[in-house]
């Protein structure tokens, strides 16, 4: 075997080492690009499927907001109905207000009024209280002069029984007398007298005392044509008294008079007179009073 | 006269063998390569020659 031969052996076997080093190394460190690829690829379809997702639920967001903003498009067209009609209410009641501000102010001025004349009220009524405690001390001044005078009045009504009682007597044994004076005078043929009184009484000039009238006045409560007979309304107690006679009218008219004959305390009856049998006849309803 | 005589007169050389066994070496080096290049292919890609 030649030296060249060995030389180009030994080369040879050093640079196939040294080829084959540097191919394992970089084989060895070479990038596992079917893998890369695989990951890439995932990667894409899963950026696809999720570009997808996006893109409907960007349509489901388009599609919602599209919604929402009809949906506040309408809610919003709402609100200014109610805003409108809210103004208006306000408005309303503004005005409302002023007027129950102006009708304040008059009950204000009213009560005040009112509080005035409460005040002169009640000053009137303390000067009337002060005005009845004096006349209530006028009255009881009055009680006793009164009491004082009925108890004289009383010592005088008893000193009269007295004196009429003596009068009485007096008038009996006048009476006696008499008789046994003209009895007496019979006998003789002679009569009494008048006695004349030897100087004439003068008496002085009295006032006649004021007629008042009685002014009764009633409803005949039943009539009877028959015995001429009616009853009225009002009796005793209202003064109605045996023989009083009440007059019978309808409206302006004079019918009858009506004589009492019993007296009630709550109704009277008496006789129809001056009744004229061709004129109106008294019923009941009509009008009866003392004076005409 | 030794037996050894003749030897120190000759030039002392690498037997042939040698050679044999570098050449031995480098291919077995290259087919190792080889080797580790294709199991490489296949476990990555899964063939050898077929572009994947």
């Amino acid at each position: 075997m030649s030296t060249l031969t060995k030389v180009l052996i030994v080369l040879l076997t050093l640079s196939s080492i040294f080829l084959c080093g540097i191919v394992v190394t970089y084989v060895a460190n070479a990038e596992n690009y079917r893998k890369k690829y695989l990951d890439q690829k995932k990667d894409y379809d899963a950026a696809v499927e999720n570009k997808e997702l996006a893109e409907k639920r960007e349509n489901k967001t388009i599609e919602e907001t599209g919604e929402r903003e009809l949906k506040l498009k309408s809610d919003i067209n709402t609100l200014e109905i109610k805003v409108d009609r809210l103004t208006n209410d306000l408005d309303v009641a503004e005005r409302q207000k002023a007027a129950l501000i102006e009708e304040a102010g008059k009950w204000k001025a009213i009560t005040r009024d009112f509080s005035d004349t409460n005040d002169k009220q009640r000053q009137l009524l303390e000067d009337t209280l002060a005005k009845l405690k004096t006349i209530e001390a006028e009255q009881i001044k009055a009680d006793k002069e009164l009491n004082e005078t009925t108890a004289a009045l009383r010592e005088k009504m008893a000193i009269i029984d007295t004196l009429e009682k003596t009068s009485k007597q007096l008038l009996e044994e006048k009476t006696d007398l008499q008789n046994r004076l003209d009895q007496l005078l019979q006998q003789a043929g002679k009569i009494v007298a008048a006695p004349v009184s030897v100087t004439p009484i003068k008496e002085k000039v009295r006032v006649a005392p004021p007629t008042v009238d009685i002014g009764l006045k009633g409803l005949i409560t039943t009539v009877d044509l028959e015995n001429s007979l009616a009853e009225i309304s009002i009796g005793a107690a209202d003064g109605v008294k045996q023989n009083m006679t009440f007059h019978i009218t309808r409206a302006d008219k004079f019918i009858c008079d009506i004589v009492i004959l019993d007296v009630e305390p709550e109704k009277a009856i008496g006789t129809l007179e001056l009744m004229d049998v061709t004129k109106e006849q008294p019923k009941a309803g009509d009008n009866v009073s003392t004076n005409l | 006269m030794s037996p050894n005589g003749q030897a120190r007169g000759k030039k002392l050389t690498v037997p042939d063998n040698l050679y044999t066994i570098i050449l031995a070496l480098a291919f077995c080096a290259v087919l190792a390569t080889a080797a580790f290049v294709a199991y490489q292919c296949y476990t990555q890609y899964g063939t050898l020659f077929e572009i994947p």
